[in-house]
């Protein structure tokens, strides 16, 4: 198969770059491994803040209708059950649907892998009824089923407070949320303050010591400050945060950097979010853990450069509207935490400085 | 964490385990993955990749910004051999683990 573009992820910044790129005139196609797009939208029932201007405040799951919905009138093939697993050495993409494996050939690629929650060892953590915040919040809006009755929730990050909140609110009776740290890494208010009226209680400088049980999950010892406490749980829900999905990066020869503020490693990209390898850009989650008003907006840079370099809008109109992303990526980002578009901006310099060396040794 | 805490679950790798492979000289995750198998199950060190770039970083006292990522290779994801094999002739198995170029005729 042949394509303009070819998009690695079906999730918002995938959705976004496809009808953004699918509205300038490029041939799309968008390949997810799942059996439906959108991603991990699916199950984000809670309303997204700080959404860019050109979206609605709306909940993620109907924010994932309305992509779909959009791509629906445009010209995208969408290849869902499919996974990206390599490369040929000609360039080309391999694509399995668990039958066979089918090359593709695209000018341009977007890689919108988004990210993978972060584990977190301790005795017990294998036992049946410790999973991520992630996994419980698919069970619970996507499945419908409660995980558990009596609920610990490891880590205060935003995202482990949206769900911890969540639980509460589909009748689990969420019985403390445990940070390390002496404060809140989250810092949305709102959520905070229902947790505080549902009552839930946040143990600081605590860590989990060990949970027992006999087939699950039935008790957990906490080490909080110089104490032990003993709790009677059956799930244990980690949200010790997201990493970038960096496989294909490095089939598709991209460089990597580290920032510790996006998520750990991270390929490099320039101000167009085009990675080392010249055809091959990246947008959402997958350049840095970010919140999804970011999220689409690197997703919209990415495609609009890629409209630019395959001459569907000129240079000067890409500009001026890339420069107003940018300057609302930062505004968004700023918002929330600073550190997020410093060390953006940390990722973009080093993609000029590395392009700058290559030329003075080429020359 | 004590020493039998499992890090790997796929391998059922524990903690005793990986500081003994730091112990003989490990000191990327890879070296300890060649020395334990660990992340070389089903989920490819998906799972166990920060646990235990994190244990390097403690022992070895080292920045994590300075523990290299695993080495991903093909397949990315768990895939059936007949997958790549195909029904015809003109193999793509060749192509996907030799990452050579594919035959004419391999498009489809």
């Amino acid at each position: 198969m042949k394509t303009d573009l070819f998009i690695i992820g079906g999730g918002p910044a995938g959705l976004h770059a496809a009808s953004v790129a699918a509205t300038y005139g490029i041939e799309t196609m968008i390949v997810d491994e799942s059996f439906s797009l959108g991603g991990q939208l699916r199950q984000q029932t809670q309303q997204l803040r700080n959404l860019p201007k050109s979206f609605k405040t709306q909940t993620g799951t109907a924010l994932a209708k309305q992509m779909i919905e959009k791509l629906r009138q445009l010209d995208v093939t969408k290849l869902v059950k499919h996974t990206m697993i390599g490369t040929y050495q000609d360039g080309r993409i391999g694509v399995t649907d668990g039958h066979r494996t089918i090359p593709i050939s695209a000018n341009k690629i977007i890689v919108a892998t988004g990210a993978a929650e972060e584990a977190c060892a301790f005795p017990g953590w294998t036992l049946p009824g410790v999973m991520t915040v992630g996994a419980a919040q698919i069970l619970l809006n996507r499945e419908y089923v409660r995980p558990g009755k009596n609920a610990l929730i490891l880590g205060s990050n935003n995202f482990a407070l949206q769900v911890a909140k969540q639980l509460a609110e589909g009748g689990v009776n969420v019985k403390g949320i445990i940070e390390n740290k002496e404060r809140m890494e989250g810092n949305e208010t709102e959520t905070i303050d229902q947790l505080q009226k549902i009552g839930v209680p946040l143990y600081f400088n605590s860590t989990i010591q060990r949970a027992f049980g006999r087939e699950k999950v039935e008790k957990v010892i906490l080490n909080h400050g110089h104490k032990a406490l003993e709790m009677d749980v059956d799930l244990i829900c980690i949200g010790k945060g997201l990493s970038p999905i960096l496989e294909p990066f490095e089939i598709l020869d991209c460089h990597f950097t580290y920032e510790q503020a996006l998520g750990g490693w991270l390929p490099v990209y320039s101000l167009s979010m085009q990675t080392s390898n010249p055809s091959v850009y990246v947008a959402g989650n997958a350049a840095g853990i970010t919140d999804m008003g970011a999220i689409l907006l690197t997703a919209e840079i990415a495609a609009v450069s890629i409209a630019e370099s395959l001459e569907c809008v000129n240079n000067a109109d890409a500009d001026k509207t890339r420069k107003l992303l940018w300057q609302e990526l930062e505004q968004i980002e700023s918002e929330s935490f600073k550190r997020t578009f410093q060390a953006r901006a940390n990722v973009v310099k080093r993609f000029q400085e590395e392009t700058d060396l290559s030329q003075v040794n080429g020359q | 964490m004590d020493e039998s805490t499992i890090i790997c679950k796929c391998e059922e790798i524990n903690l005793a385990e990986i500081e003994s492979a730091i112990q003989s000289g490990a000191h990327t995750f890879d070296d300890i993955k060649r020395i334990t198998r660990c992340g070389m199950g089903p989920c490819q060190a998906k799972i166990c990749s920060s646990l235990v770039r994190e244990i390097i970083s403690q022992s070895l006292e080292v920045s994590l910004s300075e523990i290299g990522l695993p080495r991903m290779r093909m397949p990315l994801k768990p895939t059936r051999i007949a997958a790549l094999a195909g029904k015809e002739t003109s193999s793509s198995v060749v192509s996907v683990f030799a990452e050579s170029a594919p035959k004419e005729g391999d498009e489809s």
